[in-house]
């Protein structure tokens, strides 16, 4: 008995392991500001289209990422901006240089770092513009991004 | 990060056994749980409107400073910066004497200098013979709605001694250099005080250039002959 219950457990075990389990995310909550409100306004495309959809905003922040459990190891950092109201946003940045720039949309993610872990935490100025699409923005929204660690 | 891992190495005895089971489910529920609680960091941004409904028109000179409304800067605000113009226009004609009445159509001309569109500096309407007209209206959402532009007046000009010629006398053609397909300012006349001239569609900057004309089909007492015209955009 004991030993196939050990087995069912095992089972159990296993199968409740994720095959991503080497993506964590990565504790961010020293970034400032960490609840910002971004004012979005009008853009237009080109010259006498005479129509645009697009809002966009731009905002800077003090990334603030905690990297100590992973000290010493090496691993690929994400940003990743999840599926969320109002939908179909851009969001492109530049930085300071620890970290790379990029652009995200909906629902995907953008590498920002890749190499070895030596210091407990990584921190950049990250310059960020949001572009969203103004037919959606019928109200405000809150968009949380988040970081992500893949070890190698 | 995993503190009944290296318990799970060690060799236990039965009731043990059981104990360590159960801190493998719980961990392994508590590594699914770490993997799967992204909300727990994520730094968030509001997007919030701001001045979501906006609505700029002219009429003849109108004004932008800073620039043109494109190019769009950096932070995604426009370049120029609409404003107030409190220019009155005018559109005039003279008819020489020996013409008065005989039914020949007199063409008008403007004073006003607008010729370029604040939209992006594109010369747009050709001077004096038309008069820009133009603007635009922005919201937010997905709606079909428009601006609509209006324009009042009264039924005559009149001159000095109080005689009238009939604005309906006075009507328009329309088009801009470089246009193609309907205008949004289409041609009309003065057939009544109160006329729909045109309309703005939603999230659209909307122009014409107007060419009046006067029709010249009544014989009134020599003079001048004035009468203002009020345009007004209006958005739902």
């Amino acid at each position: 008995m004991r030993p196939l219950q050990l087995l069912a457990y095992s089972i159990i075990w296993l199968a409740s392991l994720p095959a991503d389990a080497r993506t964590v995310v990565i504790d961010d909550s020293g970034t400032l500001p960490y609840h910002a409100t971004l004012a979005m306004h009008w853009q237009e495309l080109s010259p006498r289209s005479r129509a645009s959809t697009l809002m966009v905003g731009t905002l800077e922040l003090r990334v603030h990422l905690a990297l100590a459990p992973w000290l010493h190891r090496r691993g690929h950092i994400y940003m990743v901006l999840p599926a969320q109201q109002p939908g179909a946003i851009t969001a492109t940045w530049t930085t300071n240089g620890r970290l790379l720039p990029g652009q995200v949309s909906t629902g995907g993610r953008a590498l920002v770092y890749a190499g070895p872990i030596t210091a407990p935490f990584i921190e950049d100025m990250v310059h960020l513009t949001v572009i969203v699409d103004g037919r959606r923005m019928v109200q405000s929204y809150p968009v949380n991004f988040r970081f992500e660690m893949e070890e190698d | 990060m995993s503190p009944g891992r290296r318990g799970l190495l060690e060799r236990l005895p039965g009731r043990d056994l059981r104990q360590r089971s159960v801190r493998t489910a719980s961990l392994a529920s508590g590594l699914l749980l770490a993997t799967a609680a992204p909300g727990s960091f994520a730094y968030d941004v509001t997007l919030t409107p701001a001045s979501p409904k906006m609505i700029y028109f002219q009429v003849g000179n109108g004004l932008f400073t800073g620039g043109n409304y494109t190019p769009i800067k950096g932070n995604g605000q426009p370049t120029g910066t609409p404003g107030v113009n409190t220019t009155i226009n005018k559109v005039t004609v003279s008819v020489a004497a020996n013409a008065v009445g005989n039914g020949t159509a007199q063409a008008m001309t403007t004073d006003s200098s607008a010729a370029n569109s604040y939209w992006d500096g594109y010369l747009f309407c050709n001077l004096p013979a038309e008069l820009y007209i133009g603007g635009f209206y922005r919201t937010t959402g997905a709606g079909t709605n428009t601006a609509t532009v209006t324009a009042t007046l009264p039924v005559s000009l009149t001159d000095a001694a109080g005689d009238t010629i009939p604005f309906s006398q006075i009507s328009w053609t329309t088009g801009g250099n470089g246009d193609a397909g309907a205008e949004p300012f289409p041609a009309g006349s003065f057939n009544a005080t109160t006329l729909s001239v045109g309309s703005i569609s939603q999230n659209h900057w909307a122009e014409s250039c107007w060419t009046f004309s006067y029709a010249n089909t009544v014989v009134p007492a020599a003079g001048t002959y004035t009468g203002r015209v009020t345009y007004t955009l209006s958005a739902p």
